[in-house]
């Protein structure tokens, strides 16, 4: 009698909670939603963990790419991709950047990338988000001269992996130094601004 | 030599002797018919007929039409929820391969700006900044 008694309590619990545990699911701010309006092309991508365990489903075992993609999202929980392209320069001011920006911040995430650069006008910034020292999240900034983009990517994932799936489609990969095994944790150190 | 009214008379005692009416011995007939069972039985001959006489009634012909008619509307609305579920399965491996690729591409240039910033930085700053990690 007990047991039901807790049992039913719980499950009482759980219902009062869940509405607060969805909340907790990043909602991008009203006014980057508004740059839709403007924007010439949006690309939108929610999938949670089951549609991921699906779509998964279907990757080739045999392409080398959907088998890299099919590891990489075996664990993910959420992927959610958010981007605009736009017509002309500066469609887009900082404050909506800032107040994307804004959500993350420690405890729960710390900032390994900060990339700012004036020249190019595209500003990048990268979160990660740890769970008893493991990697529990990430979450992608770009702000470039036409395009803004927002990933975030819940679940453990393995950034090597990712940035590797960034050069494929016929798109050419960037070509970078292999500086160290690891060239993100580099810049936790600068942590440019 | 006998005149011939003697040799009928003789045929016709002989006749009657032969011919006349006896009582079965006792058990007669219980011997008989357990002879008769005993005796195989003899399967009146089946006529074969083909299976395909089965459908010159007319009922059992509908019900063959009907039945294939079913299983046919049946296989193509499967065929259809397997190549509708494929189709969705492909948009939404597309949606994955695409959301993967933007984010790369984005560490990937997250990346090779760090990588720009640190191959700019002048020699002697990353000699300090090495023999400061070093020690």
């Amino acid at each position: 009698m007990r047991n039901v008694n807790r049992k039913s309590l719980l499950s009482v619990f759980l219902l009062l909670v869940s509405p607060f545990l969805r909340a907790q699911e990043i909602k991008l701010p009203a006014e980057v939603e508004k740059l839709s309006a403007t924007a010439k092309e949006i690309v939108e991508v929610k999938m949670d963990g089951p549609m991921l365990r699906w779509a998964s489903k279907f990757l080739s075992a045999e392409d080398p790419d959907e088998q890299k993609a099919a590891k990489l999202v075996q664990n993910l929980k959420s992927i959610y991709v958010r981007n605009f392209e736009f017509d002309k320069e500066n469609a887009y001011s900082s404050t909506e950047v800032d107040s994307l920006r804004s959500q993350f911040g420690p405890p729960v995430w710390s900032r390994v990338v900060g990339v700012r650069s004036e020249r190019d006008g595209e500003n990048v910034d990268v979160y990660f988000k740890l769970e008893n020292e493991k990697m529990a999240g990430i979450v992608i900034i770009a702000a470039e001269r036409r395009e803004l983009t927002f990933v975030n990517i819940v679940g453990p994932i393995e950034v090597d992996q990712l940035a590797d799936l960034g050069g494929e489609f016929g798109i050419p990969r960037l070509k970078t130094k292999p500086s160290s095994s690891n060239p993100l944790a580099k810049v936790e150190k600068g942590d440019h601004k | 030599m006998n005149p011939p009214n003697e040799d009928m008379k003789h045929i016709d005692e002989f006749l009657k002797t032969a011919l006349r009416r006896e009582e079965a011995p006792p058990g007669f007939a219980e011997g008989i018919l357990a002879r008769v069972e005993q005796q195989p039985t003899v399967k009146p001959k089946e006529e074969h007929v083909p299976w395909f006489h089965l459908f010159s009634r007319p009922l059992v012909r509908w019900a063959a039409f009907a039945t294939v008619f079913a299983s046919l509307i049946a296989g193509s609305i499967h065929y259809r929820n397997v190549r509708r579920e494929q189709a969705k399965g492909e948009a939404a491996k597309q949606q994955l391969m695409l959301a993967l690729h933007i984010a790369g591409s984005k560490l990937q240039l997250a990346r090779s700006k760090v990588n720009g910033i640190q191959t700019s930085q002048p020699d002697h700053e990353r000699e300090t900044n090495r023999s400061r990690s070093k020690s």
